[in-house]
C-alpha cells in the first residue's frame, strides 16, 4: 500500500483540468502528463496528448471513444507493452517500466495460445517459479471453475466458442493474481447475449476478487452497465474529454431513466 | 452425404477404368502405337517382370524405390538439420534477416538442377552429388519458411506473452517457437516436394539405379511400359509421403493449425 | 519515414555486398581453391573471355522462348479445364480423377515419355514445361471456382445475372486470387523444369550451355556465371509476374500472392 507516500499529492501540470477530485488514498494507477506519438519526435502522428488520470483501488473504469482516440494505446501503456513518449505511469506508486508489474491483460482477440489446451493456457499464467507444476494445475482448475469452464479444461482454443475463449483468457489473466486487470474490448467480437452474460460474470469476478479494472470499449451500454467511472476520449490527438462518475446501484437496468440520461450524455459527448 | 461420396468414388473409378479400356482398345485396333502407348495389359506384364527379375536385370523396382528414398532422406534430413537452427537464429534478429534476405531469395531462385554440372565438377557423378543437390533444394525452401514462420508469428500472441512479463529468450522459446511450428511444418512438407522433384532429374544423369534412372534407362531400351510403371511408382510414392506427412502433422500438432499461408 | 526507407534499401545492399566480399576474399586468400571455385571477379572475367555476348544471348533467348511458350499454353489449358471442371459437374466428374491421378507425378518424370511421344526435339521440352504450369494452374483454378463464396453468387442472382455472365463477371474474378497462386507456383515449376530439360537433352539454351561446358571439360567460371544468370533470370521473371499479379488483383485483394 502506498498511502501517504510522499509525492502522492504532487501531480503533473495537467492536474487542474481533471474533473475527478484528488483521491485521498489508495490510488491504484496514476497517469501523469502522458503523451504518445509514433515515428520520429515531431513528425509522426500524436496519438495521445497530455493525459492525466488517476484510478482508485478496486475501481472499475471504462475508456470510451471513437476509433483512433488512442484508448487501446493508453491501455497498452498502462500494461507496459508500449512506452509513452513523455509522462509517467505509476501503479501503486511504482513507475511502470514494462509488463509483469501486477497488470493482467485481456486482449480484444482472445490471444490464447492455440497450441495449448484451456488448462495449459491458464497454467501458463502462473509465472511464479516457486509453484510446483501440480500446484499450478490445481489453481488453474480453480480459475477455470471461477469462469464456469471446468468441463472444457482439455479443449483447444479452436474447439471453443468465442465466449468460452474469452473466459479462458480472463482466467489466464487472473492467474497472475494481478492488482490491475486491463481489458481491451474483450467482448467486442461476441454476440449480444454472450456479451451480456460475460459482463455479469466479469462483475461477479471483480466483486469477488477485488480488482482494479480498466476496460476499453466502444459500447456506451457496456461502459454504463459495468463501470464506476466512464472516461470519454476524443480523437486527433487522443485526449480526455469527460470524466463521468456512474453512481447507479448494480445490477443496472438499461430501462432505468438515469441510465438512459447518462447514455444520452455520453452520446452527446462523443458526437461533439 | 456419405452416399454421395461413395457415388463420387464410383464415378472416379469408372472414369479411370474407362480411360484404360479405351486406351487398350485404341492399341488393339491399331489407332495407337503400342510402343508409344503401351496398353494396360503390357504394363501389368512389365510390372511382374520388374518386381521379380528387375530392370535392368537384377535391380527390382523395390530396390530402385529404396535407392531413391535413401537419397532423398539423406539430403532432406541434412537440409532440415541445418535450415532449422539457422532459420531460427536469423528470424530472431530482424537486422540480420533484412541483410540476408536478398541472398536467401537469390539462392532459392537458382534452379537446383542448374547446379548439377558444377557439383559434378566438384564431387564427381556419384551418390554425394545427388544428395548435395537434394539438400540444396530443400535447404533454401526450408530456411525461408523457418524465417517467415518466426517473423510472422501473430503479434497478438507476442503481446499476450509479454503481458505475463516474458521477454528475450524465454519469450522466444515459450511463445514464438510453438507459434511458428505449423508454418515450419508446412515448409518441411514443401521442402520434401522439392527434394522429390530434384531427385528424379538428378537420377537421369550418370546412374542406373533409382526411379529417375529406371524410367530414362527403360526408354533407351524401348521399354516404354517400364517407363510408365516407373512414373506411376514415383507418383504413388510422392502421394504416400505427402499423406504420411500430413498425418504426422496432425499427431505432432494436435491443436489443428494447418500451415496456411505457407507458399513457395 | 525517410530513414526507414533508407535502411530498407541499405541493409539488404550491405548484406549482399558482405556475402559477395566473403566469397571473393575466400578465393583470394586461398580458403577455397580458385581453380575449383573461382571468386566472383575471376569468374566473370574468365567467362566473359570464353563466351561472346551473342552466344549467351542466343542461349538465353532459346531458354526464354521455351519457357514462356510452354508456360503460356499450360496456363491457358489449366484455366480452361479448371473452370470447366469447376463449373460443369459432369465435366468435373470426368476430368478430376484423371488430373488427381497424374498430378503427383513430378513434371521431370515425364521426360522419357515425352521423348517417346515427341522425339528429342523441341516439342518434348515444350510438353514438360507445359505440364509444369498446367497442374498447379488447373488445381488452383478448380479450387477457386468451386470455393467462390456462395453469397456472392446469390447476390449476383438477385440482379438477374446467370449462366455465362455469372461465370465471367462473378466467379472468375472471385477465383482470381487462387488462380494467381497457381500461376506463381506454375512459373517456378516451369522454370525449374526448363533447366532440367536443357541439361538432359538439348543442344541450345542456358542449361545446355553449362552442361556442355562441363562435358567438354571447359571452365568452372562459365558454369558458375551460367548458374548465376539462370538464377537472375528466374528472379526477374518471377518478380515481373508478381508485380503483374499485384496490378491485376492487388487493389481489391489486399496482398500480392
Amino acid at each position: 500500500m502506498t498511502v501517504g507516500r510522499e509525492g502522492h499529492s504532487q501531480v503533473g501540470s495537467g492536474a487542474a483540468t481533471r474533473v475527478e477530485a484528488e483521491p485521498s488514498a489508495g490510488s491504484a494507477i496514476r497517469i501523469s502528463n502522458v503523451t504518445k506519438s509514433f515515428g520520429a519526435p515531431g513528425h509522426g502522428p500524436t496519438v495521445l496528448r497530455t493525459i492525466d488520470l488517476t484510478v482508485r483501488e478496486n475501481e472499475f473504469v471504462s475508456l470510451v471513444g471513437r476509433s483512433g482516440c488512442g484508448k487501446t494505446t493508453l491501455l497498452n501503456i498502462i500494461a507496459g507493452l508500449e512506452r509513452p513518449t513523455s509522462g509517467t505511469v505509476e501503479i501503486h506508486g511504482r513507475a511502470v517500466r514494462g509488463p509483469g508489474q501486477g497488470q493482467g491483460v485481456v486482449f480484444q482477440q482472445h490471444a490464447l495460445f492455440p497450441w495449448m489446451t484451456a488448462l495449459r493456457n491458464v497454467v501458463f499464467g502462473f509465472r511464479d517459479a516457486s509453484l510446483s507444476k501440480s500446484d499450478k494445475q490445481e489453481r488453474a482448475r480453480e480459475l477455470l471453475q471461477l469462469v464456469g469452464l471446468s468441463a472444457a479444461a482439455d479443449k483447444y482454443p479452436r474447439e471453443m466458442s468465442g465466449g468460452m475463449q474469452q473466459r479462458v483468457a480472463i482466467a489466464r489473466a487472473l492467474a497472475l493474481d494481478p492488482e490491475i486487470l486491463l481489458m481491451d474490448e474483450p467482448f467486442g467480437a461476441l454476440d449480444e447475449l454472450t456479451r451480456i452474460e460475460l459482463q455479469q460474470e466479469l462483475l461477479r469476478i471483480w466483486e469477488a476478487r477485488k480488482k482494479t479494472v480498466v476496460f476499453v470499449t466502444h459500447s456506451i451500454n457496456e461502459a454504463l452497465a459495468l463501470s464506476d467511472r466512464v472516461i470519454l476520449l476524443a480523437p486527433h490527438p487522443g485526449r480526455i474529454e469527460r470524466d463521468l462518475a456512474i453512481d447507479l446501484p448494480r445490477p443496472r437496468l438499461r430501462t432505468d431513466p438515469r441510465f438512459i440520461a447518462l447514455h444520452e450524455e455520453i452520446w452527446k459527448g462523443l458526437s461533439s | 452425404m456419405r452416399g454421395r461420396l461413395v457415388l463420387q468414388y464410383a464415378v472416379s473409378a469408372a472414369v479411370i477404368v474407362g480411360a484404360i479400356a479405351l486406351w487398350e482398345l485404341g492399341v488393339k485396333t491399331g489407332y495407337l502405337k503400342a510402343y508409344q502407348f503401351p496398353p494396360a495389359s503390357r504394363i501389368a506384364e512389365g510390372f511382374v517382370e520388374i518386381a521379380t527379375t528387375g530392370f535392368p536385370t537384377g535391380i527390382t523396382i523395390w530396390s530402385h524405390v529404396l535407392t531413391t528414398v535413401t537419397r532423398i532422406l539423406q539430403g532432406y534430413l541434412a537440409a532440415l538439420a541445418l535450415a532449422i537452427p539457422v532459420g531460427l537464429v536469423i528470424g530472431a534478429f530482424p537486422l540480420v534477416n533484412k541483410m540476408l534476405e536478398p541472398v536467401i531469395v537469390f539462392c532459392r531462385s537458382i534452379a537446383t538442377l542448374s547446379l548439377l554440372p558444377l557439383v559434378i565438377v566438384w564431387f564427381g557423378a556419384g551418390e554425394l552429388t545427388k544428395v548435395i543437390l537434394i539438400a540444396y533444394g530443400c535447404f533454401w525452401v526450408m530456411l525461408s519458411n523457418v524465417i517467415a514462420a518466426v517473423v510472422y508469428v501473430d503479434p497478438v500472441l507476442i503481446r499476450a506473452g509479454r503481458s505475463f512479463g516474458l521477454k528475450g529468450v524465454a519469450l522466444y522459446r515459450e511463445v514464438v517457437l510453438p507459434a511458428a511450428l505449423p508454418r515450419m511444418f508446412a515448409g518441411a512438407r514443401m521442402a520434401l516436394g522439392v527434394g522429390f522433384m530434384v531427385i528424379v532429374g538428378a537420377e537421369m544423369i550418370g546412374t542406373i539405379e533409382g526411379l529417375g534412372a529406371l524410367i530414362m534407362e527403360a526408354r533407351t531400351f524401348y521399354r516404354s511400359e517400364i517407363t510408365i510403371i516407373g512414373m506411376l511408382v514415383i507418383g504413388v510414392l510422392g502421394f504416400v509421403i505427402s499423406t504420411g506427412l500430413a498425418a504426422l502433422e496432425r499427431v505432432l500438432l494436435p491443436w489443428g493449425a494447418t500451415g496456411e499461408g505457407a507458399r513457395a | 519515414m525517410n530513414r526507414e526507407r533508407l535502411t530498407n534499401i541499405a541493409l539488404p545492399l550491405i548484406g549482399t555486398l558482405i556475402v559477395v566480399a566473403v566469397w571473393e576474399a575466400a578465393s583470394r586468400l586461398g580458403a577455397i581453391d580458385p581453380r575449383v571455385f573461382p571468386g566472383p571477379v575471376t569468374a566473370i572475367a574468365e567467362a566473359a573471355g570464353r563466351l561472346s555476348a551473342d552466344t549467351v544471348g542466343e542461349h538465353m533467348a532459346w531458354s526464354l522462348f521455351r519457357v514462356f511458350s510452354g508456360f503460356a499454353l499450360g496456363v491457358a489449358a489449366g484455366v480452361v479445364i479448371g473452370v470447366l471442371a469447376g463449373w460443369y459437374r459432369w465435366f468435373g466428374l470426368i476430368a478430376r480423377p484423371l488430373i488427381e491421378l497424374l498430378r503427383p507425378i513430378p513434371p521431370l518424370a515425364w521426360i522419357p515419355l515425352a521423348i517417346i511421344w515427341f522425339g528429342l526435339g523441341e516439342p518434348s521440352k515444350f510438353f514438360i514445361i507445359f505440364l509444369g504450369a498446367f497442374f498447379p494452374v488447373v488445381t488452383a483454378t478448380y479450387h477457386g471456382v468451386t470455393n467462390v463464396d456462395p453469397i456472392l453468387v446469390r447476390a449476383a442472382r438477385t440482379f438477374g445475372v446467370g449462366g455465362w455472365s455469372l461465370l465471367a463477371r462473378i466467379v472468375l474474378p472471385a477465383a482470381s486470387p487462387d488462380l494467381a497462386t497457381g500461376i506463381r507456383i506454375g512459373w517456378g515449376l516451369s522454370f525449374g523444369v526448363l533447366v532440367a530439360a536443357e541439361l538432359i537433352a538439348a543442344d541450345r539454351g542456358l542449361g545446355y550451355m553449362i552442361m556442355n561446358e562441363r562435358n567438354t571439360g571447359g571452365s568452372v567460371s562459365v558454369i558458375i556465371v551460367g548458374i548465376l544468370l539462370i538464377g537472375f533470370l528466374n528472379l526477374l521473371t518471377d518478380a515481373a509476374i508478381g508485380s503483374a499479379i499485384q496490378r491485376w488483383i492487388g487493389r481489391w485483394h489486399g496482398s500480392g500472392v
